[in-house]
């Protein structure tokens, strides 16, 4: 270890090491460092120079010394922990890399989240398209099944009674009956508690009517929804099923009403045979 | 025991008034307080070997700070300043650390 302590610092290498003046110790040897001067240990010595403080030329400038360290010291870490200080120290090329990388990783974010938002826009319309054919399908299902008599319907429509005292009113009257209000537009029919769909029969059995297998007696009530300017004038038309009826000495009374209900239910059957060929 | 007051003030100083350190110092200060460090560990060291000396105390620590900073500034010259920065703070951790040897020896003689 050199001891050029003294010299200015234009021998970085031999400026560096051990500020320890020449010393009869080596300094590799702490040894013999032990018996000193004045015959002090080190701890004595520390001991002494801690305490009692002593006002000297020596300590004054020591403090001023000491005092630039604790000041740099706190400065510099007080700035290193500083939230956005991580950068104030980086070099320009650090700087410079960390900004690449930090423009890749934006344009990466930027591809994801564009990617995110089509995919956002795709699932929304697809939902909203989903929603609407729901609806469509929903509504569709309610129609049909006024037709199909699996569901009650309400609205505008007439009641017909036909009071048959002498019983001479057969099925194919009652038959005639619904032909008409059907072709005058009439939407759901229920006779006596019945429902009239589509595969509906008629047929006679004594003394009355079956309709779909339920005997029904007479008085016989119908129950139509639909427009009732056009279903009251079908029925009384010259020759039609009133005046026909009548001849037969029943009475007919035809009734309007702007809400006529239809609870009379069908369970939905499966056909056995016929099978939807638009799919 | 002035010299450790004036340590603690300095800190309190530093934390109390937090000075914006100016760009164009900013590289040097860790270094610089690094090789300060050194100097005052090998101050006390001298001390309690009884050879303390405040002259070359001075210039021991002035000139370590110089040349640590002057070091680093070349090495940002050169374009190895992260490089050389860490190899001065190398150099300066070990004589730190054979320093405290020292002190650890008188101390406690162990």
């Amino acid at each position: 270890m050199s001891d050029h302590e003294e010299q200015p610092a234009n021998r970085l290498r031999e400026e560096l090491p051990d500020e320890v003046p020449p010393s009869p110790s080596a300094p590799g040897d702490p040894q013999g460092a032990r018996p000193e001067r004045n015959g002090l240990t080190g701890r004595q010595r520390l001991l002494k120079g801690l305490w009692p403080p002593r006002l000297t030329r020596a300590q004054l400038i020591v403090a001023l010394l000491l005092f630039g360290l604790g000041f740099g010291l706190a400065v510099q870490v007080a700035s290193n922990s500083d939230s956005d200080s991580a950068l104030r120290g980086a070099r320009q090329e650090d700087l410079v890399r960390i900004l690449d990388e930090l423009d890749d990783r934006t344009q990466r974010l930027e591809d994801e989240k564009q990617g995110l938002e089509k995919q956002r826009d795709e699932l929304e319309n697809s939902s909203d398209q989903a929603e609407e054919a729901r609806k469509q399908t929903l509504e569709k299902e309610r129609q049909l099944g006024i037709l199909a008599g699996t569901v009650a319907a309400q609205g505008p429509g007439i009641t017909v009674t036909i009071e048959d005292t002498k019983g001479t009113v057969e099925a194919d009257m009652l038959l005639d009956a619904i032909q008409e209000l059907r072709a005058a537009g009439a939407e759901a029919i229920q006779v006596n508690g019945v429902r009239v769909v589509a595969g509906t029969y008629l047929a006679d059995a004594d003394n009355s009517v079956s309709v779909d297998g339920n005997k029904i007696n007479a008085p016989y009530r119908f129950q139509v929804i639909g427009k009732p300017q056009d279903l009251e004038p079908a029925l009384n038309i010259p020759g039609g099923v009133v005046q026909t009826l009548e001849k037969e000495q029943a009475t007919v009374t035809v009734e309007r009403s702007s809400k006529i209900v239809v609870d009379a239910l069908r369970a939905a059957e499966r056909p056995d045979y016929a099978r939807s060929s638009s799919q | 025991m002035i010299a450790v007051l004036g340590l603690v003030v300095g800190v309190v100083a530093g934390l109390l008034v937090r000075p914006e350190v100016p760009a164009a110092v900013e590289p040097y200060l860790p270094i610089a307080v690094v090789a300060a460090l050194d100097a005052v560990f090998g101050g006390l060291r001298a001390m309690l070997d009884g050879i303390f000396d405040d002259k070359v105390f001075v210039v021991s620590f002035l000139s370590n700070v110089v040349v640590a900073a002057l070091i680093v500034f070349l090495g940002d010259k050169l374009g190895v300043g992260a490089q050389l920065s860490t190899g001065v703070v190398v150099v300066l951790g070990i004589r730190i650390f054979s320093n405290a040897a020292a002190i650890r020896r008188h101390v406690f003689r162990a």
